[in-house]
């Protein structure tokens, strides 16, 4: 692997790594605050949750990389190999689909050219409509001293903990693209995980054999 | 017939190996794009508010502890523990393997950990002890499915998220269920064992037992922690999971060394001589039992403080006491046996003080975290998806068209709960326990209310049939796994799951049509459940 590769790698368990385990501290710090000190912090049960959304959004096309995700796989198992290697093709084509039809569905409608024309709007156009808005969070509040030296208002806008979904999908469709690239030269077979246990059994491989 | 297409869609997707999570939010995202004219722009933000359930929160809590949990000595003092207590009974080892399986269960929410943690020691000690390694295979598959049923379990957090349900009430409801469901295990090896005439282990007398206790005691008082904490009011099970995930950590890193800076230093070392021991543990109890005596007084007299002046007695009690009746020590080597566990303790406080924060950062500690952190972006992917599919059937008024339907049809609770029965083992052969849930719980919940089913006994079905899901072929999460750890082959390992598949579904039955087995507990600890809908 190039050396960018590993500094990839490393970078995105590094962050998913911090995240959940800023997750836990700031959830159990709330706890020692309420029976230790008789306080809280009342952004913190906010923090805890819009970090729980930047580690799903942003760890689904991590997801995809290392071929975490399940499926079925039973059924394209009995399929030939030739329309195996379709299916894992359409797998990652799909995924693509879901990853920019969420981004933005305006070029959906017009282009099948429905009736209706479909749904509009996207997960851009949703951050792009509130960066304009002076909205911010309701309880996650900048500290005291980024607000002095920046002159920033008191509340986080609303926009910023957002903006993981559009960047999140956006990375979902470049992995996807990279898995259907990977799966068309052969170098990768499908992005599915055939059940959730495959590396702990991958780990544990026949330690019982006799 | 727009609404053929959202199944179609789904199940088209799904057979054609796209990820689950995928096929999901695809058709729920298709079938918005092609036949509504909602803006794209609430459903992507569904994505977000998904984990902003509060309930759900408490998963990566969860799986954390679970990680810290499974690393290998936790697994191996609980099997001690389990042959001490159980293992003299014919057939034992088998017996105190399940017996592991539901103590590790209380400490892990995952079945395949159960199975890994659990199986790579216990099935290795059965055939050294002359058990067939069919037969040892098939035991540990099966105990390893009570991982999802005994708390704390991920998938009742799903449930009840989905139905608003008590995570608590969840919780307790399991107790019941899972210990039969053991014995239920337990009392089928006894009779093969008398029928096959399978070993028994020698009695070990009560002090491997006491000791073997001890040293588990640690581990399991993230039980105590778990459950007490939620039922006491101390705090919401989604702090709870939090605490757990640091008790673990904390216990994992500094107490049982199997992982980080620590691991092979002992607590105590061959030079501290023959009476470190006796002072330790002295130290040890004294304390002990000092927290858990002021806990209990703090709780039944509701005083002001948590100590008082009977915590002092019974320190000081333990530490006189113990030496001198348990130990074997003279009252003029009193001072030195403490002396010597004062020295055992200090240096290991200083080791843990000096290497507190080098573990936190040790790479042990971060491969943890980031195994954990894959384990829950995977299954939240699944769930976010589900809830944005669910979300769209309920858009539909499809769950209303379904019940209407079978209210007509002349289900009563009987029929209705063997149909739910034969949805869920149709459906947990292809789908994940998790996003299955999800999406069967809006469809069951309402018609199980009209046909005045009890939520939680609805829960536990659920996760009963989850539970037989996962060692039943085709798509067996633990058989995969187990034939993984033996290298026994797929089939193999379903014939020697086989007859205790057939004891779990004696089970399910006896958990369909005796409700009490499941709503007791919570009715009895909480009161009666109040749906608000």
């Amino acid at each position: 692997m190039s050396r960018v590769g590993r500094f990839v790698d490393s970078l995105e368990e590094n962050i998913i790594a911090f995240i959940l385990a800023l997750m836990t501290l700031v959830t159990f710090s709330q706890v020692v605050a309420r029976y230790g000190f008789n306080s809280g912090w009342g952004g913190a049960l906010e923090l805890t949750r819009v970090l729980f959304a930047w580690l799903i959004l942003f760890g689904m096309s991590y997801g995809i990389k290392i071929g975490a995700h399940l499926g079925v796989d039973a059924v394209i198992n009995l399929l030939p190999r030739p329309l195996f290697r379709l299916a894992a093709l359409l797998g990652a084509a799909l995924t693509v689909l879901y990853a920019v039809l969420l981004f933005d569905a305006t070029w959906f409608g017009g282009m099948l050219a429905l009736e209706n024309k479909g749904s509009t709007g996207g997960a851009y156009a949703y951050v792009a409509k509130f960066y304009k808005l002076p909205i911010g969070m309701e309880d996650l509040k900048w500290p005291v001293f980024i607000q002095e030296w920046f002159g920033v208002k008191e509340r986080v806008p609303r926009w910023m903990p957002y903006v993981i979904l559009p960047i999140g999908l956006v990375l979902l469709a470049f992995r996807a693209a990279q898995a259907f690239v990977l799966i068309l030269i052969g170098k990768k077979d499908a992005i599915i995980a055939a059940h959730e246990a495959e590396e702990l059994v991958a780990e544990n491989k026949d330690v019982l054999k006799d | 017939m727009e609404t053929a297409f959202l199944f179609i869609f789904v199940f088209g997707f799904l057979f054609l190996g796209v990820p689950i999570a995928i096929s999901l939010g695809l058709s729920a995202v298709l079938y918005i794009a092609l036949f509504s004219h909602d803006s794209m722009s609430s459903v992507a933000v569904q994505l977000f508010n998904a984990s902003q359930n509060f309930t759900l929160l408490a998963i990566p809590f969860f799986i954390l502890a679970s990680s810290f949990m499974s690393t290998g000595g936790v697994a191996r003092r609980i099997i001690r523990f389990s042959i001490a207590t159980v293992g003299s009974i014919r057939g034992g080892l088998a017996i105190a393997g399940v017996f592991a399986c539901m103590l590790f269960a209380a400490l892990s929410g995952s079945s395949p950990a159960t199975v890994v943690a659990i199986g790579t020691i216990a099935i290795a000690g059965m055939r050294q002890a002359g058990y067939t390694k069919e037969f040892a295979a098939g035991v540990i598959a099966n105990a390893g499915t009570l991982g999802i049923l005994i708390p704390p379990s991920i998938v009742m957090v799903v449930y009840a998220a989905a139905t608003n349900v008590s995570v608590g009430r969840m919780f307790l409801a399991g107790v019941i269920p899972g210990l039969i469901a053991g014995l239920m295990l337990m009392v089928a090896i006894y009779v093969m064992a008398r029928v096959k005439n399978l070993p028994a282990q020698p009695w070990p007398g009560f002090k491997e037992i006491w000791g073997a206790l001890s040293e588990a005691a640690v581990g399991l008082f993230l039980m105590v922690i778990i459950l007490g904490g939620i039922y006491l009011g101390i705090f919401t099970p989604t702090e709870a999971a939090a605490v757990a995930a640091v008790y673990a950590c904390l216990i994992a890193l500094f107490v049982y060394r199997d992982m980080g800076p620590l691991s092979g230093i002992g607590w105590i070392e061959d030079e501290d001589g023959p009476l470190a021991l006796t002072g330790f543990k002295a130290i040890t109890y004294a304390v002990v039992a000092m927290l858990t005596w002021s806990g209990i007084a703090a709780l039944v007299t509701e005083r002001d403080g948590v100590f008082g002046i009977d915590s002092a007695i019974v320190l000081v009690a333990a530490l006189i006491g113990y030496p001198l009746l348990r130990g074997g020590v003279s009252a003029a080597e009193l001072p030195g046996t403490y002396a010597v566990g004062g020295k055992v303790w200090g240096r290991n406080l200083g080791i843990i003080g000096l290497k507190f924060l080098p573990a936190l950062f040790h790479r042990d500690t971060k491969k943890v975290l980031t195994d954990s952190a894959k384990t829950t972006i995977m299954l939240m992917f699944i769930i976010v998806n589900a809830l944005l599919f669910a979300h769209t059937l309920t858009a539909e008024q499809i769950p209303q068209v379904i019940t209407d339907w079978m209210v007509e049809a002349g289900f009563n609770w009987f029929t209705f709960l063997l149909a739910v029965n034969i949805l869920l083992l149709i459906g947990g052969q292809f789908m994940e326990p998790s996003g299955l849930l999800l999406i069967v719980a809006p469809v069951v919940f309402p018609i199980g209310l009209e046909l005045g089913v009890d939520p939680i006994h609805l829960g536990i079905l659920m996760v009963v049939n989850m539970e037989i899901g996962m060692i039943t072929p085709p798509i067996g999460l633990n058989l995969f796994v187990t034939s993984g750890i033996t290298g026994m082959s797929l089939v193999q390992v379903v014939k020697a799951a086989a007859p205790f598949v057939l004891v779990l579904l004696l089970f399910l039955i006896l958990v369909t049509y005796v409700p009490a087995l499941s709503t007791f507990l919570p009715y009895m600890l909480m009161g009666p459940e109040i749906i608000t809908q």
